[in-house]
């Protein structure tokens, strides 16, 4: 590559303006980084994101084992159906999250966009998983939770307390009500955002 | 045909695409990390992260824009992307460039003729805009005209001509008064 195919004009087109020649003329420390140390980073980063697909899949798998155990030890056939709904949403939230929670846009994709096509695709992204939340985070645990009431009700050995399952379940409800709430208001700040940009 | 807007011909590696774009544009890379980012330490890991991302995306770089454009949507999207994360730890919230013309002008002008002053003024107006705004007064005060501008960000020539107006408006306001006491 000769010289000038990446020759850096980027001159005061203005040169009376003061805040380009004050941009431009501010001290910088002027890093070099070869291409060794960068494909260092580039590892490390990889590593990284590696080691932390491992902790988050180490953690869900905590979770179904403790499910496994209170499926294997469960007294009847319905504490054993509500624990294999539970261990069924757990699988269906991981999945989900590993499929649209990490951002896809690779470096060369970046150079082949525009701010405005990036920006508009990882707002569209975050606002359609936050809109969603309730189809893949809240519904998973649902069946399975109907099913640990009705277990309880039904087959367990002691009477059911009316008023703690009551309690119980309306704490449940205003934590589900709650994070639905929250994550709507999210998507409408990010909708209001992408309709700013798409009027630009 | 500008010089800087060459495509380069096929055959370039990713090392020596990525050598030529750093050495060329490295100080313009630190002062875009500079304005998306105001902790020193933060803003070198976003600076590697930039220089990062850059080598990995000359990997196919295709020659269909010049490197110059390439590489300025390769560092503002990952700025972009640092901001968004950050604007989610810190609920930090960012302004477009029509509230920014309603800020107070900049004090005395004795403060204003202060070049270090000017340039934290400068930065902390930066550091309030949203990330497309950020992105077309950085690349006007790095001296981009407007087509690349356009190029760079998506947006259309007029949309481009309107911010780079209000950018022009606000700067003056902000910085006229120190600049004529110089």
């Amino acid at each position: 590559m000769t010289d000038d195919q990446v020759t850096d004009d980027a001159k005061p087109t203005d040169p009376n303006n003061q805040a380009q020649q004050i941009w431009q003329s501010q001290p910088v420390e002027d890093i070099k980084m070869s291409a060794d140390v960068i494909r260092q980073r580039a590892g490390r980063f990889e590593r990284k994101i590696s080691r932390r697909n491992l902790r988050e899949s180490i953690t869900s798998l905590l979770v179904i084992v403790v499910f496994c155990y209170f499926f294997a030890t469960a007294p009847g056939i319905l504490f054993r159906v509500t624990w294999t709904l539970f261990i069924a949403g757990m699988i269906w939230i991981i999945i989900q999250l590993r499929l649209k929670g990490t951002p896809k846009t690779m470096p060369a994709a970046m150079g082949n966009s525009s701010s405005v096509e990036f920006f508009r695709a990882e707002l569209e992204r975050q606002r359609d998983l936050v809109k969603s939340v309730w189809l893949w985070y809240l519904a998973p645990m649902v069946p399975g939770y109907f099913a640990l009431n009705l277990a309880c009700i039904v087959i367990s050995p002691r009477p059911p307390r009316w008023g703690s399952l009551a309690l119980i379940d309306l704490i449940f409800v205003a934590v589900f009500l709650g994070v639905w709430m929250l994550n709507q208001r999210a998507a409408r700040c990010l909708q209001r955002t992408i309709d700013e940009l798409n009027a630009s | 045909m500008s010089a800087i807007e060459t495509i380069p011909a096929a055959g370039f590696t990713q090392d020596g695409l990525y050598q030529d774009a750093a050495a060329t544009y490295g100080p313009a890379l630190e002062r875009l990390a500079r304005a998306y980012e105001a902790d020193p330490d933060i803003r070198r890991d976003l600076l590697q992260d930039i220089h990062v991302a850059l080598w990995r995306s000359f990997e196919s770089f295709d020659g269909r824009c010049s490197v110059r454009t390439w590489m300025y949507r390769v560092a503002h999207n990952i700025g972009a992307s640092h901001v968004l994360r950050q604007r989610r730890s810190k609920s930090q919230a960012l302004v477009g460039l029509e509230e920014l013309e309603n800020l107070p002008d900049a004090g005395s002008g004795q403060q204003a003729a202060d070049r270090s002053h000017a340039l934290d003024r400068l930065l902390n107006l930066i550091q309030l805009l949203k990330p497309l705004d950020r992105h077309v007064i950085l690349s006007y005060l790095e001296g981009l005209d407007a087509a690349s501008i356009g190029e760079i960000t998506g947006l259309s020539p007029g949309n481009v001509a309107t911010k780079i107006h209000r950018i022009k408006a606000m700067l003056a306001r902000q910085f006229q008064q120190g600049g004529s006491e110089q």
